[in-house]
């Protein structure tokens, strides 16, 4: 498995987040509104709000994750080290995602915080 | 440069059109006392700024912040497409497929063509998952 196997997978991740975000939303929002131009702003709540957090959150973790990726390749300094923190980083998103769906608080924000710090290690490696 | 790279150099290049289409109106509606100010909630009259343009503006924005979340699925697509060196006439046509779809996106969500914005909208993220997952094969 190499990097770019893992941004591939994270890239997934974040499509299944969309899937459940869109599916929480369908069921609060109804089919009609979602196909409508949506002029008239709604918002949802509970676990379809959580989901809709965590994709927005994803969204900026991929934004940040996949230039580092990139410049690790194109600088060709993929190493071991490299290569663990992006396989912590995916571990880190695959429990950020459940873990803000079902509200675990303190679990979430250490995903979260294990991502980034992984994220930045990957800067660093790629200087 | 392949296929995919040169359809990605033109999906950023639609951002950039998507993102004048919406500045354009958003500042004539609002005016650049609103836009240039610090858009804090309170003197502005609404929580965001997107709130108080019109609904052909509003659905410019949308289409808009709609395709950065698009854009950065697809340009992590191609990125490992090219990076492993995956590209096949499969990833190369889903390419295209995926620009056409956000170019044809803009004016759906404008024009309010239900539910074909949402069948384009499929039609990005479906060619987006494709390459993702051919990449992996």
């Amino acid at each position: 498995m190499t990097e770019v196997t893992i941004l591939a997978l994270y890239g997934l991740l974040v499509i299944l987040t969309l899937i459940l975000q869109a599916t929480g939303a369908m069921t609060q929002l109804g089919m009609g509104y979602l196909l409508s131009s949506r002029d008239e702003q709604r918002t949802v709540s509970g676990i379809a709000g959580r989901l809709d957090r965590a994709l927005s959150n994803s969204v900026t973790a991929m934004a940040l994750f996949a230039p580092a990726v990139l410049l690790l390749e194109v600088t060709q300094s993929t190493s071991n080290a490299s290569l663990l923190a992006a396989q912590v980083f995916l571990i880190a998103r695959l429990v950020y995602l459940p873990a803000y769906a079902l509200r675990i608080t303190g679990i979430r924000s250490l995903a979260w915080m294990v991502g980034i710090v992984a994220t930045i290690a990957l800067y660093l490696l790629a200087l | 440069m392949t296929p995919e790279l040169t359809a990605l150099t033109l999906a950023a290049l639609l951002q950039l059109v998507q993102f004048g289409l919406m500045a354009v109106p958003a500042n004539l509606e609002l005016g650049t006392g609103k836009t240039l100010g610090p858009r804090d909630p309170k003197t502005l009259g609404a929580a965001k700024l997107d709130a108080l343009v019109s609904d052909r503006t509003g659905r410019l924005f949308r289409a808009m912040n709609n395709h950065f979340e698009a854009l950065i699925l697809f340009t992590i697509a191609v990125l490992v497409v090219t990076l492993a060196e995956q590209s096949s006439p499969v990833t190369q046509t889903c390419a295209w497929v995926y620009l056409a779809a956000r170019l044809a996106y803009v004016p759906a969500y404008a024009f309010g063509l239900v539910p074909w914005r949402s069948l384009i909208w499929c039609v990005g993220f479906s060619a987006t998952c494709v390459m993702l997952l051919a990449a992996l094969i």
